[in-house]
């Protein structure tokens, strides 16, 4: 597979470690009254669909971007691909 | 200086240097390394006069070069100057910046050819996954090479560098000596 | 021999070669089959279950009936297809499958046997007695059956890989291939042609028709001319692409040297791995056969594999020869036989009418319904105008029609379409995108039209990456009839051959529709068809067809098979590409390697580094007289130990502090510059996974280090921490692990020690006590960092110097320390002075272990957060009261073995009564008897206790007292001394 670096341009998936489900940038609040069971969920219950799919991956032989691709994982199609890091502070100033 | 004597990432006291053909690869134990990043907030630093390049890029100044190592953050090599303290120096004409040493994290290989590109782009496609139609001059690259993550830098047309982990390169000399080996047999 | 007049063999160039030790000698431009084709040898090998006589079926890659064992020694290589053997000086090969001869094979017996060993025989006959299978039958079935033989001894060959970057890559180098690397080549694109045969022209060299008047052979090395001129196009002979991988990546094998009888220098194979933007198939169509009773005879063959044979070789293969054909191509092959003179003695046409394109006998409406000759074609009985005849020949060429080549268009479960108008299955819309099909690959199946389709094919492709281009003059050609009727085999009640390679007949197809498997994927199964090493590349249409018809549905009702990677075999030996032996993966030195090595050090790999394990000395003649006395070592004195394998990384910024907070489970923001902290890290699940030590050498300047295990897996961590979740914080990071040559200086002489290296640094206690860290200078001004921590429990430091100067300072510690006893010591040592320590390392942070039970409970801080804090709480962590505890025999001399598990005395032992492990054992110099670290149900409770260790692997048992983990200095006063 070729992943589109938003930096890079195209590069070929042997040069990334895969992760998964892009969901675990949002760790949950660990000062919540709730913490434990939103941590059961963070850690242990992963989406994986087939079809579209944002997942993290981290170029780990490149730049050491971690990123968002999207993905169908059916047709291995990449729709986008992300820095993790404007993914993540996008969400931490939009104060989700 | 101290009385202590270094040795190379090779293992010896002189630098080895072998050719092959048109290709000579050369073991430079003189290059100094400092990695320069970015502060958060802090307006971009031109160290040296450096104007830092961007991603997939290096440049190269008075006696010393950029390339750019991920986000907000490169490389910056000085030439001939390992024995010196190069990242304090750096640290002095970019305060703002995060300066770490890495001169001896790395080892750092030479590769020019005497007949032009060819050979280099020959011996590029054995090793690295990089689109040499889009790897010119002043293009640099991290990449994997036989299992190793190595930074590749195009110096000119026909010399390029390969930096890679100082502990591996043993691994990696075995893997350009042998790749430009088989470029002379054919 | 029997050659003709003309072909593409250099007959100024003989070359020898033997088959069954028998010598024979063929010319340069020969494949291995058309040499023995024209030393009349037809008999090639034997058939896999039945033992049938065989002869070479095809002049191609999809050749399922001559394969052989090439070469001799270590580089002989089963099954290899004739067919595709280019002929060098000196080959040897052998025919396989048979014994004690090719001619006369006692396991033949099997065909007489035939009606026990039909489709589904080894799913009925195999199933009783139940132990039967792995013991008796499997064995026998596996002798019997196979192929050719292994050498059995390690590759001499040396294999390589590479990464190709193009525009387009043109799949095949015949007629349609050319015309679309003609077409791109000339627009400036950059192209890859990869051909699979040694020479350029696919069946535009096997054919008589001319090209612009001319033969077709001019106008290729026309092309090839231009394309040599040419900066932007790449021409790559004797290389198959066999997968299409995801997003435009072709994996491709370049037979480097295998025609050659020897490497010599250069490598084998390349495997290549070609990144195209957009690609054209050009992979041609392959002749299927017509079944028909004894169909599977030496001499008969498929008609367009004879024409080549006949044209491009000048094999004839016999003097009388017929041809049963259902389209107008089979007569071309009679055509081009009749031209070289070789008596064609029947033209069998299936369809009703046929116009002879020469002047030989057809007979229309005809059907071939048998054949005679034990080891080699000698007649064939012919059915039609209601009688039956026998006509002699010694050869038989047959035409069912053409298959395109669509396999790489199914690599990515790409359907193949049904088209009634070629009766064969063509690529469909739903292959790799940027896989454009052109050629006899699409159903184009006379030259002209060929040209055509390729030429556009590269047009469009082009076009799509906005490239211009234009359409380049193609020479005049043929635009040949073909006309093909859907027969697939003649009825009969004997047995007609369908897959040669895996021996299935029309009659298991039968069967299999009888024993209702029916589907596609249950006749594949059940009979096996298509799933010898061809894929079935001569079978799977003539399968489905005959299926078709048994259910009365037409073919595409009835399904289609599609293909996977590879399109032709593919050695494992270039697939590793050269990863072999001591270069299977990178080496890490450590920078005292050369050192230790020149002290006679043994080595011991830790994941990718080498280490010294342990240093032995004259007369030591036992592993643990050396490590027993480099761990007194630094008990009574100083030892000297290179831990530069520490994963090492660099922590700056204005939240470093802060973001070690997150990142440990303990404090350190709090850390005094100056200061080193022992450092626990959890996964989010709470779990502890890795410790090492936090030193802080400036307000907004740390340095951390990791175990040696896992210092990847740390840095990606402390990565995804940076970037994902806290973006936010001001923190850059880098390794800095090969930066830095560290040596661990331990032992009550250490202070003595390193003050004879320092340049007038205070190593007083008071100046630098325990936990403390620094940036000095030694050996006369040689920068270094200087960590007061210990592993060993001992008064112990670590120093650590720029790399380089790693060899040079052991050897400076050495001299140095040589009359206080210093003593290098390895891996071993180390582990041994840890456990008695009580000190955890990976064998106690596997992954199952909590903070609590390591005994660092009080290192997850309770007034932040950290990764892993919150979970770590949890009611099923929290309340896991196993404890690390140290442990002794009660007989001194009694073993104790790590991974044993623990119970309480009298117990019985099992899951339900199970009370922890034991995670580290050793025998242990200072206490003078083995002892071990685990993990006990409220073992802090229980010291004093004794317990039962079990061991059932070994059958064995031990009875332990349960002790402080703390087997030296529990109260901690060495360090601090």
């Amino acid at each position: 597979m070729l992943i589109p670096h938003p930096l890079l341009g195209l590069r070929d998936a042997q040069e990334f470690t895969y992760l998964g489900d892009a969901r675990l940038i949002e760790r949950p609040d660990p000062s919540a009254p709730d913490a434990e069971a939103a941590f059961c969920d963070y850690v242990f219950l992963r989406d994986n669909p087939a079809g579209v799919h944002r997942e993290l991956w981290f170029h780990e032989q490149g730049d050491r971007s971690w990123l968002v691709v999207t993905r169908d994982t059916v047709t291995h199609e990449v729709l986008s691909a992300e820095l993790a890091r404007g993914v993540a502070l996008t969400r931490k100033r939009s104060g989700i | 200086m101290s009385e202590l004597r270094p040795i190379t990432a090779l293992g010896a006291a002189p630098p080895r240097l072998a050719s092959f053909g048109a290709l000579e690869i050369r073991e430079n134990a003189g290059l100094a390394l400092a990695s320069l990043a970015l502060r958060r907030g802090t307006v971009e630093a031109t160290p040296f006069g450096l104007t830092l390049p961007g991603p997939g890029r290096w440049v190269a100044g008075q006696g010393v070069a950029a390339l750019w190592a991920g986000l907000d953050q490169w490389m910056i090599e000085a030439e001939g100057r390992a024995e010196e303290d190069f990242a304090a120096e750096l640290k002095q004409v970019a305060p703002s910046c995060s300066v770490t040493e890495q001169t001896d994290g790395w080892v750092d290989f030479e590769i020019a050819s005497s007949a032009g590109s060819r050979p280099v782009e020959a011996l590029l496609s054995k090793l690295v996954n990089v689109d040499l139609a889009d790897f010119g001059p002043g293009r640099a690259t991290r990449t994997g090479l036989e299992h190793m993550s190595c930074f590749v830098i195009r110096r000119s047309d026909a010399h390029i560098a390969v930096l890679g982990a100082r502990s591996s390169a043993g691994s990696l000399w075995h893997a350009l000596e042998t790749a430009a080996k088989r470029l002379e047999e054919r | 021999m029997t050659r003709l007049a003309g072909g593409l063999i250099d007959r100024s160039q003989s070359l020898n070669f033997t088959f069954d030790g028998k010598r024979y000698s063929g010319h340069a431009g020969d494949t291995l089959a058309s040499a023995l084709l024209a030393n009349n040898v037809r008999l090639v090998g034997r058939s896999f279950k039945y033992h049938r006589p065989r002869g070479v079926l095809s002049a191609g890659s999809e050749e399922p009936n001559a394969l052989v064992e090439l070469r001799t020694g270590a580089r002989q290589e089963p099954n290899t297809r004739a067919t595709t053997v280019e002929l060098f000086v000196g080959l040897e090969a052998r025919s396989q499958n048979r014994w004690p001869s090719l001619g006369f094979d006692a396991l033949a017996i099997n065909d007489l046997l035939s009606p026990f060993f039909t489709a589904g025989f080894y799913y009925k006959t195999f199933m009783w007695p139940k132990g039967f299978w792995e013991k008796v039958y499997e064995p026998a079935i596996r002798k019997a059956a196979g192929l050719g033989r292994l050498s059995m001894q390690a590759d001499p060959d040396s294999y390589d890989k590479g990464f190709l970057h193009c525009d387009l890559l043109v799949i095949g180098g015949g007629a349609a291939g050319l015309a679309a690397a003609l077409t791109a080549a000339r627009s400036g694109a950059r192209v890859i042609l990869a051909d699979e045969d040694f020479r350029l022209g696919g069946r535009l060299l096997c054919e008589t028709e001319t090209l612009d008047g001319a033969p077709a052979t001019e106008w290729v090395s026309a092309l090839e001319r231009e394309f040599d001129s040419l900066p932007n196009i790449r021409v790559m002979p004797r290389t198959t692409v066999f997968g299409v991988y995801d997003h435009g990546i072709y994996g491709a094998v370049e037979r480097v040297s295998d025609h050659l009888p020897e490497p010599g220098d250069r490598v084998r194979q390349t495997l290549w791995r070609i990144t195209a933007k957009r690609a054209v198939l050009a992979a041609g169509a392959t002749e299927r056969p017509i079944a028909f009773a004894d169909n599977d005879r030496p001499g008969i063959m498929l008609a367009g594999a004879m024409r080549a044979y006949v044209n491009r070789w000048a094999a004839c293969p016999a003097d009388a020869v017929a041809i049963f054909t259902n389209n107008d191509d089979g007569h071309r092959t009679a055509r081009d036989l009749a031209a070289k003179g070789v008596h064609v003695a029947a033209v069998i046409d299936a369809r009703p009418e046929a116009t002879a394109l020469a002047g030989y006998r057809v007979i229309t409406g005809g059907m071939v319904t048998g054949s005679r000759g034990r080891l080699g074609l000698k007649s064939i009985e012919v059915h039609g105008n209601g009688r039956s005849e026998w006509i002699d020949c010694g050869a038989l060429g047959v035409s069912g029609g053409w298959n395109p080549n669509v396999h790489l268009a199914s690599h990515h479960r790409g359907r193949p379409i049904w088209n009634d108008a070629v009766q064969a299955f063509l690529p469909g819309d739903d292959g790799p995108s940027g896989l454009i099909p052109a050629g006899a690959a699409a159903g184009h199946f006379s030259t002209a039209k060929t040209l055509r389709s390729g030429a556009a094919a590269a047009l469009r492709a082009l076009n799509e990456l906005g490239i211009a281009a234009a359409l380049p003059s193609l020479p005049r050609s043929e635009e040949s009839r073909y006309g093909v009727a859907p027969i697939f085999y003649v009825p009969g009640r004997k047995r007609a051959w369908v897959d040669f390679q895996n021996d299935v007949t029309v009659k298991d197809i039968k069967l299999a529709h009888a024993e209702n498997m029916r589907a596609v994927e249950q006749l594949k199964r059940y009979t096996t068809l298509g799933m010898a090493t061809d894929q079935g590349k001569t079978a799977t249409v003539t399968g489905l067809a005959v299926m078709a018809e048994l259910t009365e549905r037409s073919i595409p009702e009835t399904g289609t098979t599609i293909f996977r990677p590879p399109y032709t075999p593919v050695a494992l030996s270039v697939l590793g590409a050269g990863d072999m032996g001591p270069h299977f993966r990178p080496r890490r030195l450590t920078p005292t390697h050369h050192w230790a090595a020149a002290q006679g050090a043994v080595f011991i790999e830790v994941g990718q580094w080498m280490r010294a394990q342990y240093f032995p000395r004259p007369g030591e003649t036992h592993w643990r007289q050396s490590v027993d006395r480099e761990a007194r070592a630094v008990r009574s004195a100083v030892g000297l130990c290179d831990v530069t394998t520490l994963g090492k990384v660099d922590v700056q910024g204005a939240d470093a502090g802060e973001f070690l907070n997150r990142l440990y489970s303990n404090v350190m923001a709090t850390l005094k510059v100056g200061r080193v902290r022992y450092g626990l890290m959890l996964r989010e699940d709470g779990f502890a996974y890795d410790d090492g030590t936090c030193a802080r050498l400036a307000d907004e300047h740390y340095v951390v280090t990791t175990t040696t295990a896992n210092a990847g897996l740390v840095y990606r961590n402390m990565e995804f921490a940076r970037q994902c979740l806290w973006p936010d914080l001001d923190v850059q990071i880098i390794s800095t692990t090969d930066a830095w040559a560290q040596i661990a200086v331990a032992g009550a002489k250490s202070r003595a020690l390193l003050a004879r290296i320092v340049d007038g640094f205070d190593l007083s206690n008071e100046a630098f006590p325990f936990m403390a860290c620094a940036e000095l200078t030694v050996c006369g001004g040689l920068r270094a960092r200087l960590f007061r921590i210990s592993f060993s429990g001992e008064l112990a430091y670590e120093v650590a110097v720029p790399a380089r100067y790693g060899h040079t300072l052991m050897e400076r510690l050495m001299e140095a320390g040589a009359g206080l006893g210093a003593t290098p010591y390895g891996t071993e040592a180390l582990g041994m002075l840890r456990i008695e320590k009580g000190h955890a390392a990976g064998p106690e942070l596997n992954g199952q272990t909590t903070a609590a039970m390591v005994g660092l409970g009080s290192m997850v801080s309770q007034k932040k957060d950290s990764v892993g804090a919150v979970m770590s709480r949890r009611e099923g962590l929290a309340g896991d009261r196993r404890r690390l505890v140290g442990l002794r025999p009660v007989d001194p001399a009694g073993k104790v073995v790590s991974g044993s598990h623990l119970f309480a005395e009298d117990a019985p032992q099992r899951l339900d009564t199970d009370q922890g492990w034991i995670a580290s054992a050793c025998y242990s110099p200072h206490v003078g008897s083995m002892i071990g670290l685990g993990f006990l149900e409220n073992g802090d409770e229980r010291l004093g206790e004794v317990i039962v260790a079990a061991n059932p692997v070994e059958g064995e048992s031990a009875r332990l007292r349960v002790v402080s983990a703390h087997f030296i200095d529990p109260e901690g006063a060495r360090l601090r001394e």
